[in-house]
């Protein structure tokens, strides 16, 4: 009797041992199931989020060159069709990762899309599309996050190789990781003049021209007419082969602590005040002077590139200072076509410089980086797609996690 | 004893159910769950590829063609390092059994893996030509006439580097396909004709009633001899723009006015030899914004008021083509500028004053002001209206005319064999799970 008992204990307590273990077993087996369902239900999200901002202009539809903000988004070129993207849509969204900038005589605070000395994109966040309006435009705002990021896919770099008499430099274009052999190049190189005299306001001369990359991408530009390393010049490059189109720009300049900065101040008008750099990074006193030139520069349909003169009454040129009493000045973009705008700039009979603003983010082939930050996110799906942006060859990489917990077991 | 024995026979079969399950619970890879959408790369790249045509040029070209070779750089340069590809040409063949052969093809890998995705491209070559046939206006029912004024004896304003005859010879080749008779009012004497509700050519299908009427003469309208200057020239010719509002009520016509403020001035030049419009053009006399007004009463058959009152505005902001607009721009093959400086935007105030509705909007409403619409009075008779500012762009007005009329466009049939190659682009993912 005892030894029943004793059998009948040990038996149930293994069984029961045993049941817990493989119920544990088969759980975890079925969690890791609807995770990796749920992780695929995020892959299929992310796959639509991407197509409706890519095919969709959104409404009003022509929103990227006013100052309205959509009632619904999208970033589709509103002229064509397919997965065109808009050069003006992609301009009015705010910046991720530049650093914003407040420009007290305004008193705005600015989206950064700077790409480096020289290079600049400034929007100000009253015009400028934030990513929780867009979020709940999408209808992703407090279930899913997203990151947007809008990429060239063909990069031209620009060195010197050689910085006087002649100036020689080296261009190399390059596509995902592979060189772009046989590209023609069209560029457009600017040299300013200081030579008029202090008062004056900076000249500048423009050289068009044509050139093809060798097998390794590499192609050399030598400019006979730089005699010195204290000429500032800029060097724009489109770089274009089978359909893919890139964008290259290097400057060279003799003020860098001096300089205008442009700042876009209504799309609408298309108007962009010109500061001087001390009000914005608070140097000085004592005060300093700057007068500027600005030209205007598009790219044709048969990948030249073309001046377009800008009127005096535009803002072709002005003076602006740093400090109370010295008012910016502001020019008209004189078109509603992509472009670049140029803007020569003087400090001193032998110290200028030049910058430069793409009208239309795809003419200097500028990188967005739109949304929220994904660091530290559990599961994040990303999908990819070609577009064009008025012509220049893009990745669009959506990234997208939920912003609801996965675990099944503690949720 | 039994009881152990049985319990780990039960663990034994548990076990055994567990490692059966477990076999065809098969989890996918990560790269499964979370896929990039290859079939839509594969697709939005050959588009990339083709966005200036060079893709379907070089489709066309021999395989040892140069222009391969850059087809192959760009979808090297194109496409993420971890992907590879395939992409095959096809023609496509008339035959019964086949219906594509593959001429081509060039990849960057011996094998895509386990795991690829395809999309498809239909290209057309850029030798081929595709027709159409229009249907003619009034085709199925009424009007179907177009009278453009190209008359010599009168001189036009606002139309600043061009002259009426110009603006006609182009307004006639582009909307003469649209209508069953084109016919050109080559002077003054003609269009006192048409207005008296007489045919001036021979065509048979020339109908003054429900005509279109262009006056190419921008600001100006010529105004022929005889009665219309006879019993039109009470304050300064306004009184004529009244009876010709009158006429186009009467004959149901849309009146066209190309730029600027319409019915300004009148011209004929053996009728004001010495008299200017104010701007140094002999042969033309003012008649101020009262003509608009004249004409307006007009068509609405209202009792003629004197009135010098300005209708129109000097739009700060460009104008932008309408949705509808734009949507005929693609289907007509017309692109004028999507956006225009409207210096002569008529209030809409004059849509209740005279009984107007818009059918048609060329630009989108701004500030109350309606650059360029059409506008039809309530019992008879429309007007189209191109506020702008000079020079003129005839085509808007072409726009605007087919955008109201909306003639259709029968497509004429073409085989996809020898003139179209199919694309498939494929692509697979390499290295990691």
């Amino acid at each position: 009797m005892t030894g029943a008992t004793i059998d009948h204990l040990v038996s149930l307590t293994v069984f029961l041992a045993a049941l817990l273990l493989f119920i544990g077993l088969f759980n975890q087996t079925i969690q890791t199931a609807i995770l990796y369902q749920q992780h695929r239900y995020i892959a299929s999200k992310a796959t639509d989020l991407l197509d409706n901002i890519l095919l969709s202009p959104g409404y009003p539809t022509y929103w990227g060159m006013t100052n309205d903000a959509p009632t619904s988004f999208g970033l589709q070129d509103p002229e064509f069709t397919q997965y065109r993207v808009s050069p003006f849509s992609l301009m009015r969204l705010r910046s991720l990762t530049g650093e914003p900038v407040v420009y007290p005589k305004t008193g705005l605070t600015y989206s950064n899309i700077t790409m480096g000395f020289g290079d600049f994109l400034l929007v100000p966040y009253t015009e400028a599309v934030n990513y929780s309006t867009v979020a709940t435009l999408v209808g992703t705002n407090g279930s899913y996050g997203f990151q947007l990021n809008m990429i060239p896919v063909v990069t031209v770099s620009i060195s010197e190789y050689q910085s006087k008499n002649p100036l020689i430099l080296a261009i190399n274009v390059s596509g995902k990781g592979f060189p772009l052999s046989g590209a023609i190049l069209s560029y457009c190189f600017l040299t300013v003049s200081l030579t008029e005299g202090e008062q004056s306001y900076p000249a500048y001369t423009t050289q068009f021209g044509n050139a093809y990359t060798d097998d390794k991408g590499f192609a050399f530009l030598q400019f006979s007419g730089v005699k010195d390393e204290d000429v500032s010049y800029a060097l724009i490059v489109y770089a274009h082969l089978s359909g893919l189109v890139g964008v290259g720009y290097h400057q060279r300049v003799t003020s860098d602590k001096q300089y205008v900065i442009p700042l876009i101040d209504d799309f609408a008008t298309r108007r962009v005040l010109i500061a001087h750099s001390y009000d914005i990074h608070y140097f000085g006193p004592p005060n300093a002077e700057l007068s500027y030139n600005a030209t205007f520069v598009l790219l044709t349909e048969d990948f030249t590139l073309r001046e377009l003169p800008m009127e005096n009454s535009t803002g072709k040129v002005g003076k602006v200072n740093y400090g109370e009493g010295f008012p910016y000045d502001t020019i008209t973009i004189p078109t509603t076509n992509p472009g670049i705008l140029i803007i020569t700039y003087r400090k001193s009979a032998n110290e200028g410089g030049i910058i430069l603003m793409p009208w239309g983010i795809s003419s200097m082939a500028f990188t967005i980086t739109f949304g929220d930050n994904m660091f530290g996110r559990e599961w994040v799906a990303t999908d990819i797609r070609e577009v064009i942006v008025n012509d220049v060859a893009y990745q669009a990489k959506l990234a997208l996690w939920s912003l609801q917990s996965y675990q099944v077991t503690g949720r | 004893m039994m009881r152990t024995i049985e319990i780990l026979l039960v663990i034994i079969i548990i076990t055994g159910a567990f490692i059966i399950a477990s076999l065809f619970t098969v989890l996918p890879y990560p790269r499964q769950v979370s896929p990039i959408d290859l079939r839509r790369l594969a697709l939005t790249t050959l588009q990339s590829l083709d966005v200036d045509h060079d893709l379907s040029e070089t489709v066309f070209k021999p395989s040892d063609a140069a222009s391969w070779t850059d087809i192959k750089i760009a979808l090297s340069a194109s496409l993420p390092p971890n992907i590879v590809y395939n992409l095959t040409v096809y023609d496509v063949l008339s035959g019964n059994t086949q219906l594509y052969n593959a001429t081509n093809s060039i990849s960057n890998a011996a094998s895509l893996g386990v795991s690829t995705a395809a999309s498809s491209y239909l290209v057309a070559s850029s030798n081929v030509t595709f027709s159409f046939t229009p249907e003619k206006i009034g085709e199925h029912g009424s009007g179907g006439t177009l009278y453009i004024l190209n008359c010599s004896d009168a001189y036009g304003w606002w139309i600043t580097g061009y002259t009426a005859q110009k603006l006609a010879e182009d307004l006639y080749n582009l909307l003469s396909p649209y209508f069953q008779a084109t016919i050109m009012v080559q002077n003054t004497t003609q269009l006192g004709n048409i207005l008296d509700n007489n045919t001036i050519s021979s065509s048979p299908y020339e109908k003054v009633a429900n005509a279109v009427v262009i006056n190419t003469n921008g600001e100006a309208v010529p105004i022929p001899s005889g009665y219309y200057t006879v019993n039109g020239s009470q304050d300064s010719y306004a009184k004529y723009n009244y009876i010709l509002g009158q006429r186009v009520r009467q004959y149901n016509w849309t009146w066209v006015s190309i730029v600027g403020y319409p019915l300004y001035y009148v011209s004929n030049t053996a009728l004001f030899p010495n008299d200017q419009n104010t701007w140094g053009i002999y042969g033309m006399q003012q008649v101020g914004p009262a003509g608009l007004n004249s004409f307006l009463q007009g068509l609405d058959n209202q009792q003629y008021v004197y009135n010098p009152n300005w209708i129109t505005a000097d739009l700060s902001d460009s104008v932008y083509l309408s949705p509808e607009a734009i949507y005929y721009c693609n289907y007509y093959g017309i692109y004028p500028s999507y956006y225009q400086t409207a210096s002569r935007a008529l209030t809409t105030s004059i849509l209740t004053t005279y009984h107007l509705d818009v059918p048609t909007y060329i630009f989108n409403p701004a500030e109350g002001y309606i650059a360029g619409a059409v506008y039809r009075n309530a019992v008879s008779g429309a007007f189209l209206a191109l506020g702008l500012t000079r020079t003129p762009d005839i085509r808007l007005t072409a726009l605007g005319l087919l955008d109201y009329y909306k003639p259709r466009l029968y497509r004429s049939d073409y085989t996809t064999v020898g003139t179209s190659k199919l694309v498939i682009l494929q692509l697979g993912q390499m290295g990691g799970m």
